[in-house]
């Protein structure tokens, strides 16, 4: 019939069959119907619902329902978008059959939003934004003045020790708490200061956008040091072309920086000069020549291809000081005379090798020189250190980091003593060559595990040791995790030993770390419990100093204790503050204990209370911080007991006050110690007895009872309203 | 025969090819309608999801993007919850950007960029102020350069002003007169077609009326 059909035949059943055609598209409409759940959970409404390259779709309802309708016919692909989930995609047939979809979304594995390893570990910086501390509050701590160390002393974990200012970790010594910057060791973080005085760090802790203060149980990366490891991590790109005009009563520092297309150099030059500040405030010292140094430091940022970035930091300083010394053998004043030079270069180079595959090579070069001088004695110590590292990072899929790496360390050491009498000079090279390698594989937005060892060989010691490191962390609910940490440590023994010997063995420290935390909005709170185990610390026995019999490994100890932490910076408006809590139980038999005691640097308890407070209408922010820590224990020689004596307690209430003048000049003024607590920190004595069989005794005090600081922070820019502001806040 | 068949299906292209663009124009105008309802952070949440939708069909079109992350950006600035409105910014970062390379001679491109580091600026002020106050001023310096007239670019510059005279404890009186001028001169912007953003104008307005 059709192929006998005319040709007007053949024209109507075209036109019928077009009609046909477009009647099928309008009238072919599809109902699509459904709801939207997160996988185990309820409803999620808001979910954006359409069908892919065309406008139809629509939003699900408070309820997670949906429904819309479309004319489409043929093949489609259903697309369900919801924040923090992964995309759903179903193709669809669509031809007028009306279609009933209930959707299950999966939660996006983010790892800003999985669980963390926190134990043992505080991290600061504006990546992470459940930060227990911010980069910022590592600099705006009142008490610290611009000390990154001196902050870090109002977190768990930390003893303030007056008569040194360096770190102690949880039952460790100070020279177990290793710093670098950017990956590379830093040999000397510590200024130079004189004997039984409180030091600052070397490094102007505005350099830094962040830092990890990990106070046991951490990665595998990093070795040679037994109880804490302070990763600091210097600012990416300056904005723009600016100067730094910094005056405070201590001294002025200026810095420029220059920018190009692809990166920046600022220098600093700086002079301190505590002799004015020491005539108009009482000190408790007499010093012959105030503390004074001189500094300058030149820092570049290159981006280079691939998103890599090359940081260079230089810097040199030279400080001096004499200080009147009281000597109890001697019955009389003498000068301590001390002259420091210091050279740091640290480099380091983040460049991507392939997909997913980072490489970091960072290096640093210490030149330290301390030249001292007391009575007739002169004393002069050298330290040439270079530390070098290659660490390859590589992602496989979401939720495995793969890390490994190898690294060098050099050292020379030379120590020289001189009198009327005698002459020494004893000196050493040693190298470390170590190896690690670690996995950190996320099961699940829940559970995370970190697990890596490290190898280790030191050629001066003829010695190699292997640290197996493993800790876990799990999210018990959207605000609270627990984790764990477990590792063992090494470190080469003192410096002071290692002149004389090399046939002793490295130092080892067993960490368990078990820590809660939850984060609920801007409330934190941390708890953790810890337990050390100390072996074959070096000791040295009542031999001759120069033979290498005096030493031995046969030194031992425990830390432990626990930790709490809470930080709030929601319930007091424009105010925020955190209060750290620190019980420790601690003994040891190491370097000239004659059986295990209490090391003079532990405190059972530690409490630091910190609070900061923005007044809007002032234009200020006012900080203020109290520490307490309990009676320390000191050796008293005519005493029978080792360690018997305690200390009184220490307290220090400080302030601090900044306030922004104009957009680029900020005024900072701070009291350390207001109340004037009286700290004392044991007793020194003489090394032998006198007539009377006495160890003659003099208290051991801070320079002054209180400290000021008048600062003025002035910053000049194109624009002019740039400032200084996250120096002192 | 041949030739009737190819007429028609010329015919039927071009209908479809018609409907295509005047579908365009019809969903964009019906959203742009649904703002005057939008009052909750869920409310201007759908309608950006309207625009992501027009977005993905129009690959080569900016102003969905822009509209889907102005929208969010709203929603940001009410929402109360701190990691959600960084959620939330960080679904306009993407569209911001895919809206960059698509339309990076627009002034409003920029204007809305501002707006948007100012809304990552005010999670945190205190840790956040300095970065992204000087990102949201480098980002209405770059709408400015590109038109100076840009009315929504000139509003955003007065309230960044606004913001830190206010902070700094400046009478913020000496931005009036600006504020007045740039009422009297809103309605000689032009908007290049009826889907370009034209809003800001009741902003301006209530700036005007604190100053009396």
């Amino acid at each position: 019939m059709i192929f006998a059909a005319s040709k007007r035949e053949t024209m109507k059943i075209f036109v019928s069959l077009l009609f046909i055609l477009a009647t099928i598209q309008l009238t072919a409409q599809t109902t699509i119907t459904g709801t939207i759940k997160a996988k185990g959970e309820g409803p999620l409404p808001g979910a954006n619902i359409y069908l892919k390259g065309t406008y139809d779709g629509v939003s699900s309802d408070d309820n997670g329902n949906f429904n819309f309708k479309t004319q489409k016919t043929g093949s489609y692909t259903l697309m369900v978008e919801y924040i923090g989930f992964e995309s759903f995609a179903k193709e669809l047939l669509l031809d007028g059959t009306n279609i009933n979809l209930p959707i299950e979304l999966k939660e996006t594995f983010n790892k800003l939003e999985a669980v963390t390893i926190t134990a043992g570990v505080f991290e600061a910086g504006d990546k992470k934004r459940a930060n227990t501390l911010s980069s910022l509050d590592m600099i705006t701590t009142a008490g610290a003045n611009g000390d990154a160390f001196g902050a870090l002393q109002t977190l768990p974990g930390t003893t303030t020790v007056g008569e040194s200012g360096r770190l102690f970790v949880k039952g460790g010594d100070s020279d177990e708490s290793k710093t670098y910057i950017d990956g590379a060791l830093v040999h000397t973080p510590y200024n130079a200061a004189a004997p039984n005085t409180s030091t600052r760090g070397r490094f102007n802790p505005f350099m830094f956008k962040g830092n990890i203060f990990g106070t046991g149980g951490y990665s595998a990366e990093y070795g040679q040091a037994l109880s804490s490891v302070l990763l600091l991590n210097t600012n990416d790109m300056p904005s723009e072309d600016q100067y730094d005009v910094s005056l405070l009563t201590i001294g002025p520092e200026v810095a420029a920086t220059k920018l190009w297309k692809t990166g920046a150099v600022t220098a600093t030059l700086g002079y301190q000069n505590l002799g004015p500040y020491m005539r108009l405030v009482p000190q408790n010292f007499s010093w012959n020549h105030a503390p004074e140094s001189a500094s300058g430091a030149v820092s570049i940022r290159q981006k280079t291809r691939k998103s890599g970035m090359l940081k260079i930091y230089s810097s040199y300083d030279a400080s001096n000081f004499i200080i009147g010394q009281l000597d109890l053998d001697q019955n009389k004043m003498l000068d301590y005379s001390l002259k420091n030079n210091n050279f740091f270069v640290n480099t380091s180079w983040i460049t991507a090798i392939g997909a997913n595959r980072m490489l970091t090579t960072s290096a640093s070069f210490t030149n330290n020189e301390d030249r001292v001088a007391y009575d007739t004695i002169r004393f002069d110590k050298k330290l040439k250190g270079f530390h070098f590292k290659q660490v390859v990072t590589k992602e496989v899929g979401s939720r495995i980091t793969l890390k490994a790496g190898a690294e060098w360390m050099n050292s020379y050491t030379q120590q020289t003593f001189m009198s009327q009498a005698a002459h020494f000079s004893n000196s050493y090279t040693n190298n470390t060559l170590a190896g690690f390698a670690e996995a950190e594989i996320y099961a699940s937005t829940k559970f995370v595990t970190r697990i890596g060892a490290r190898v280790e060989y030191n050629d001066y010691l003829g010695r190699a040791n292997f640290s197996p490191r493993i800790t876990a962390a799990y999210k018990l609910n959207k605000i609270s995790q627990v984790s764990i940490a477990y590792g063992w440590f090494f470190q080469n023994p003192s410096d002071d030993y290692l002149f004389y010997t090399n046939t002793l063995d490295y130092e080892r420290a067993n960490h368990y770390i078990l820590g809660y935390q939850s984060v609920r909005r801007d409330r934190t709170f941390r708890a953790e419990v810890y337990y050390k185990d100390y072996s074959n610390l070096a000791k040295q026995t009542n031999g001759e100093f120069y033979l290498p019999g005096t030493y031995n490994n046969n030194g031992s100890g425990y830390a432990k204790g626990f930790d709490l932490f809470i930080r709030d910076k929601q319930s007091i408006k424009n105010g925020d503050y955190w209060i750290s809590y620190t019980y420790l139980d601690t003994q040891r038999d190491y370097r000239n204990y004659p059986e295990m005691a209490i090391p003079t640097f532990a405190s059972k308890h530690n409490l630091a209370v910190v609070y900061k407070h923005w007044f809007g209408q002032i234009r200020s922010y006012v900080g203020i911080n109290y520490k307490y820590s309990s009676p320390r224990p000191y050796n008293n020689p005519n005493s029978n007991e080792f360690n018997g004596e305690r200390m009184p307690a220490y307290q220090t209430l400080d302030i601090s006050w900044s306030f922004l003048y104009k957009p680029n000049i900020i005024f900072y003024a701070a009291i350390n110690n207001v109340p004037g607590f009286k700290q004392e920190f044991g007793r020194r004595y003489a090394n032998a007895p006198d007539d009377s069989g006495v160890y003659r005794s003099t208290g051991i005090i801070p320079g002054s009872d209180r400290f000021f600081i008048l600062a003025c922070f002035i910053t000049f820019t194109k624009k002019g309203d740039q400032n200084q502001m996250d120096k002192i806040q | 025969m041949k030739t009737i068949l190819f007429t028609i299906i010329f015919a039927l292209v071009s209908i479809t090819g018609f409907s295509q663009s005047s579908e365009y124009y019809q969903a964009m105008g019906e959203s742009l309608g649904g703002y005057s309802n939008c009052k909750t952070a869920d409310d201007f949440r759908a309608l950006g999801n309207r625009f992501e939708r027009i977005a993905q069909a129009e690959t080569d079109q900016w102003l969905p993007l822009y509209y889907h992350a102005h929208c969010n950006i709203i929603a940001a600035f009410i929402e109360t919850d701190a990691a959600k409105k960084d959620a939330i910014l960080d679904l306009v970062e993407k569209s911001m950007n895919r809206m960059i390379e698509l339309a990076s001679d627009e002034a409003d491109v920029f204007a809305l960029q501002a707006m948007f580091y100012t809304a990552r600026l005010v999670v945190n002020p205190m840790e956040r102020g300095q970065k992204y106050g000087m990102l949201s001023d480098q980002a209405v310096g770059r709408a400015l350069g590109i038109d100076p007239t840009n009315p929504r670019a000139r509003l955003i510059k007065l309230q960044n002003e606004m913001g830190s005279a206010q902070f700094y404890g400046k009478d913020t009186k000496v931005y009036c007169d600006e504020a007045g001028q740039l009422l009297a001169n809103w309605d000689n912007f032009k908007p290049k077609s009826p889907l370009y953003p034209d809003w800001g104008k009741d902003q301006v307005v209530g700036i005007v009326k604190s100053c009396k």
